[in-house]
């Protein structure tokens, strides 16, 4: 069953997907240009598991 | 003394000649505008001197010595001087100061020096992404002045800016010239004749005419009398242009140029001719040639 | 060679103020995480998300440690080719556009400098992301499934790493030569997807092939030996690897006709 699922090993999956998540969003709103609108990335990030942060470090930028 | 001269300066690209058989020296001390219009190729002479780009022929030397290479006596101002927006000040000067050959403390020192002699020392930890346009400006000649370049090159450093930045560049480059040999690129006469000492026109990657400011005031002046009139005049126009004493005559609607070799019998020549002929004359001034005219005459407008 | 570090201490500060220092290591380190978890959770997420009749029995093997990392590899071989190639296009052409290169090497700086240090900095950065990431896969595969040993994993970081040892190389050599970064991703991409897949394909003409190091690495995984061709390829993706190098890092003619 799920709830048999061992937590301790869940736990640091969740905490590096949140610490992701924080770092991809004081990017974001630290940087003046991105791909896009800013509130479509804040979406993103938040909203699709995993690969919203990643999705945003490498096309959400605007390099230069 | 010499401190750098070129010598058959050539640089094609393909088929197209930018840069051909330049050559020119610059005096230790002076400081010289390398005049020209927009794509006279000015900015690849820079370059090529700069060691940004390579010669397709011809030679430059430095303090005589002839090698491919002389960045660590130049100090470079790029047309458009680009940073990068994620450090401060501080830390670009330092890492441009180490890639010159300093040690980190002789950098730290130099930069805290510029920073102060240009101005902008408050701004010394404020990432540069966030300065404007003259700040950044007077960062890109901190950048080039931090190894303490034999010679300052400036890529046009006014033709970018408001009035006011202009001021500000003109008086900052008088106050550099007084320590530095300054080389700087130009398409802007007037900014040319009130900072520099040495003139180098090109034209179409040609050299046309160099020399110093008084001299070439003093070799090109020509005596020139201007005519203006309420009527047409193309007739009366294209019979004076084979008298003795005129030169040259240009027209524009109905304003007259007229270069003559002597000031003194022209005019008076031409007053007979006028009150002879009643023509409709509104205006009628004699005077010299600037180097405004020197300058149009040399890019054939 | 001062000035070497200097550019490269550089690039290490930029890759932190942009924080790549930090992201790259964690999302190789949560695929690495997610693959033994999944393995382990795998029969369990089936039965909950199946409306399967009462008294259906599944079984589903859960898969030994070997092939569980064999796994994390083949996951690092795509998404993590990915970010890396991604992360890491531009790190010449974008400098290029911007006029940042010409500020730099109007300073007394040598063009393969400039080059080696950016190259370093990103090998350095994935071979690192990519050693933890795997290591995190270990330690989570010893705990969930069972004991591997340590000195295989090593060595098959290691082998798998000089593959992409190569694809950053070649980054960073169209990366030199393109003014897009876009291509440059494109072009590596096309790169590694068609050895990738023309690799096992064409097994007689594809020895020499650099992603035979992928399955090299995989086999000391899931059969405690390399399998197959392993020293020529490892040679030809060492000279390919200094040849790109070598390319990337001389000046270009053409260079001088982009300003």
């Amino acid at each position: 069953m799920i709830s048999q699922i061992n937590w301790a090993l869940v736990a640091p999956i969740i905490a590096i997907q949140v610490i992701l998540m924080i770092i991809a969003l004081v990017d974001l709103f630290k940087t003046e240009k991105t791909n896009g609108p800013k509130w479509m990335w804040v979406l993103i990030i938040l909203f699709i598991n995993i690969l919203g942060p990643i999705l945003y470090f490498v096309i959400g930028k605007k390099h230069a | 003394m010499k401190l750098m001269e070129v010598s058959s300066l050539t640089k094609s690209f393909g088929k197209h000649v930018a840069v051909n058989n330049l050559s020119f020296s610059i005096e230790e001390g002076h400081c010289v505008a390398l005049l020209g219009p927009n794509g006279a190729g000015k900015t690849t002479t820079l370059e090529m001197l700069a060691s940004l780009q390579k010669p397709t022929n011809g030679s430059v030397s430095f303090l005589g010595v002839e090698k491919g290479d002389y960045r660590e006596s130049i100090g470079y101002l790029p047309q458009q001087p680009v940073f990068f927006p994620w450090m401060n000040a501080m830390e670009y000067l330092v890492f441009m100061g180490e890639l010159s050959g300093l040690s980190k403390a002789k950098a730290s020192m130099r930069a805290d020096e510029l920073l102060e002699l240009l101005g902008i020392a408050d701004a010394r930890k404020r990432k540069i992404g966030g300065y404007s346009g003259g700040m950044k400006q007077r960062l890109g000649i901190a950048q080039a002045l931090i190894h303490e370049p034999k010679l300052l090159m400036l890529d046009e450093p006014v033709s970018a800016l408001d009035p006011v930045g202009r001021r500000e560049m003109l008086e900052l480059m008088k106050m550099l010239k007084e320590t530095t040999t300054i080389l700087f690129s130009t398409h802007i006469l007037h900014d040319a004749e009130e900072v520099c000492d040495d003139v180098i026109m090109i034209h179409k990657g040609e050299l046309a005419i160099t020399g110093s400011l008084s001299e070439l005031r003093r070799r090109h002046q020509e005596d020139v009398i201007i005519i203006s009139a309420d009527g047409n005049l193309d007739e009366w126009v294209r019979s004076i242009e084979n008298w003795n004493v005129v030169s040259k005559v240009i027209a524009n609607n109905d304003t007259i140029k007229i270069y003559v070799k002597n000031a003194e019998v022209a005019r008076n020549q031409l007053l007979v001719e006028i009150a002879e002929r009643q023509l409709p004359i509104s205006r009628f001034t004699v005077g010299q040639t600037s180097l405004e005219d020197l300058f149009m005459k040399v890019v054939g407008k | 060679m001062k000035k070497w570090f200097v550019l490269f201490r550089k690039e290490w500060l930029e890759m932190s103020r942009n924080y790549k220092v930090i992201w790259i290591p964690l999302v190789f380190v949560l695929f690495g995480l997610l693959q033994p978890v999944t393995s382990y959770y795998m029969p369990e997420i089936l039965k909950n998300a199946s409306n399967l009749p009462k008294g259906a029995v599944i079984k589903i093997p859960i898969p030994s440690s070997g092939e569980v990392l064999a796994q994390t590899l083949g996951q690092f071989n795509q998404m993590g080719i990915l970010v890396l190639v991604l992360a890491f296009m531009g790190i010449v052409s974008s400098e290029q556009r911007s006029g940042m290169m010409k500020a730099i090497l109007v300073k007394p700086v040598g063009y393969s400098s400039y080059i080696t240090a950016k190259w370093m900095s990103a090998v350095l950065l994935s071979g690192g992301a990519i050693f933890l990431g795997m290591l995190a896969s270990w330690y989570y595969t010893i705990l969930l499934i069972g004991d591997f040993p340590f000195m295989d994993i090593v060595k098959g970081i290691s082998l798998y790493f000089i593959w992409i040892l190569f694809l950053i190389t070649f980054t960073v050599f169209l990366s030199s030569f393109l003014k897009s970064s876009g291509l440059v991703a494109a072009f590596t991409l096309l790169l590694s997807i068609l050895l990738t897949l023309l690799t096992p394909l064409l097994k007689k003409w594809m020895e020499w092939s650099p992603a035979q190091l992928t399955n090299a690495a995989a086999s000391l995984f899931t059969a405690g030996k390399i399998e197959g061709p392993f020293l020529i390829p490892l040679i030809t993706t060492v000279i390919l690897t200094a040849l790109f190098l070598y390319l990337a890092g001389t000046r270009k003619s053409s260079l001088s006709r982009l300003g």
